[in-house]
């Protein structure tokens, strides 16, 4: 009952702000402060898209912020404009993320036209997440994480810098483009070697290199092997290094049961998530396959 | 004469089957008892050698017919006699049979038990083994656990900066504006009080031009 009733008040402050705004462009309104009459009706726009938002009515909402954003820009407000797009972005991403979508990209336009990459950055992660989730598209989503890594490092932003990188790795071995995902998993992994706070990740990072090594060729993943533990001694101590080496021996040996042996070990320990599985069976694949050769 | 004999051979008879009986209790006591027993068997041998000794004048003083049979079995009982004298003295040392199975019984016993330990032992380490693997297990997911609080700690302290970088430029910031302001006020004033000066001097001269009118007149 209150919802709807806000509604209703919220579409009586629309039809008010449009008038208004009709209202202004005519000559005598812009004579006599028209300004204030769009600000006026700014105001009026983002009232009336909150009461949307309390009615749960996520479309009109973001209808309304997208005309005060554009009232704004109108106006020379640049920030307001853009912080008006970010709501109408959030707004849209219940109901329509394609709309979500381009009302961010506007803010993004807007916010490294000031200058402001950090939250440029913040919203690419926000738009990659979007089409992660929502629109399954994973090469725009690689792209708009990419896009917030640079921005990231280059406001020196490390570590969000990195959870992006690690994103568009994580992505790019899914899509199979492995020489990408090695590259950026050797630098986030160099990267964090040396930071006393991050360095137990770092052990991670290799072996998802290896791992990714691994895929693309046998000889590369023994080599990166010895490459990682000259860097990082702690790493040959660690349990994935041993899953790693004995991984390559029965993968040099065709016996895939040795394989499976191995990661049933691991998994009893600590469970293999959802990336990790769909690698490892590739791996296994190949040895079957190379078996099914030989055969 | 015979009739003592006889009364001897009685007494013999008794005495021997309570020094019979005796030998067999001894082994299986032990002790204070064991020391009394043996000094009661001691007893009843000497009075037992006595009668021997009395059996045995009696026997010579018997007339040389009879002599004969009197004398084997004055041969019988001192064969039984020795025989009790050598029971005594291994009773004295022997281990007797219920001691034997006491201790055979623990034997027997503690094999089983043995048995049984073993099996405890056994699913005692097979229980360790169970409990360090599933702590291993907790250890590791802490491990991870940590990985992630670490990293997280590690952006937020960038963000911290960051807010802290931009918080020291915005003090600059106002300071800077906060300067303009007052600039700002003091070019007012200054206007101010020159609208005000000017204001005076032209009243001044109005004045003056009126009082030189009036004078020139």
């Amino acid at each position: 009952m209150d919802n709807t009733g806000k509604e209703k008040e919220a579409m009586q402050l629309m039809a008010d702000a449009d008038k208004k705004v009709k209202s202004s462009g005519s000559f005598l309104g812009g004579m006599f402060g028209g300004n204030h009459k769009v600000e006026d009706a700014c105001e009026m726009y983002a009232r009336a898209a909150n009461m949307f938002k309390m009615a749960k009515n996520w479309t009109a909402a973001g209808n309304a912020f997208c005309q005060a954003a554009r009232l704004h820009m109108q106006m020379q407000n640049k920030l307001d404009s853009a912080t008006s797009f970010v709501d109408a972005g959030n707004a849209y991403k219940k109901a329509d993320p394609q709309e979500a979508i381009n009302c961010l990209n506007q803010a993004i336009d807007i916010y490294t036209d000031m200058g402001r990459f950090t939250i440029a950055a913040k919203h690419h992660m926000t738009i990659a997440e979007i089409y992660e989730a929502e629109l399954v598209d994973i090469e725009k989503a690689i792209a708009h994480y990419e896009q917030a890594a640079d921005y990231y490092k280059g406001e020196e932003s490390n570590s969000s810098a990195n959870k992006c990188l690690l994103k568009v790795g994580l992505y790019s071995a899914q899509l199979e483009q492995y020489p990408k995902a090695i590259e950026i998993y050797e630098q986030v992994a160099t990267n964090t070697m040396d930071n006393p706070l991050l360095k137990y990740n770092a052990k991670e990072y290799f072996f998802k290199a290896a791992l990714c090594h691994f895929i693309v060729d046998e000889l590369n993943a023994k080599l990166a092997i010895e490459k990682y533990e000259g860097m990082f001694p702690a790493f040959s101590d660690s349990r994935e290094c041993k899953l790693v080496k004995k991984l390559l021996d029965a993968h040099e040996e065709q016996n895939s049961e040795a394989f499976t042996e191995a990661v049933k070990e691991y998994d009893s320990i600590s469970r293999i998530d959802q990336w990790l599985t769909t690698m490892l069976l590739r791996i296994k694949k190949t040895i079957q396959g190379d078996a099914g050769d030989l055969k | 004469m015979s009739s003592d004999f006889e009364t001897y051979e009685q007494d013999f008879g008794t005495l021997t089957a309570d020094i019979t009986n005796k030998i067999g209790r001894i082994p299986k006591l032990s002790g204070e008892e064991k020391t009394q027993l043996v000094l009661n068997v001691d007893k009843q041998l000497e009075e037992v050698r006595e009668l021997m000794e009395q059996m045995d004048l009696e026997v010579r003083e018997i007339p040389a017919q009879s002599r004969a049979m009197y004398s084997t079995r004055l041969r019988s009982y001192k064969q039984e006699m020795d025989k009790l004298e050598k029971d005594f003295k291994r009773s004295r040392i022997a281990y007797s049979d219920e001691v034997r199975t006491e201790l055979l019984g623990e034997d027997a016993a503690s094999s089983e038990s043995q048995r049984a330990h073993l099996l405890d032992n056994t699913e005692m380490l097979e229980r360790s083994s169970r409990r360090l693997a599933a702590g291993y297990q907790i250890a590791v997911e802490t491990e991870q656990v940590g990985q992630e609080i670490l990293s997280n700690l590690h952006s937020d302290r960038e963000k911290i900066q960051r807010s802290r970088d931009r918080l020291r430029e915005t003090d600059a910031n106002l300071g800077k504006s906060s300067r303009i302001l007052t600039a700002m006020l003091r070019r007012i004033i200054q206007n101010r009080v020159l609208v005000f000066i000017l204001g005076a001097i032209l009243l001044l001269v109005i004045v003056l031009a009126v009082f030189f009118k009036m004078r020139g007149r």
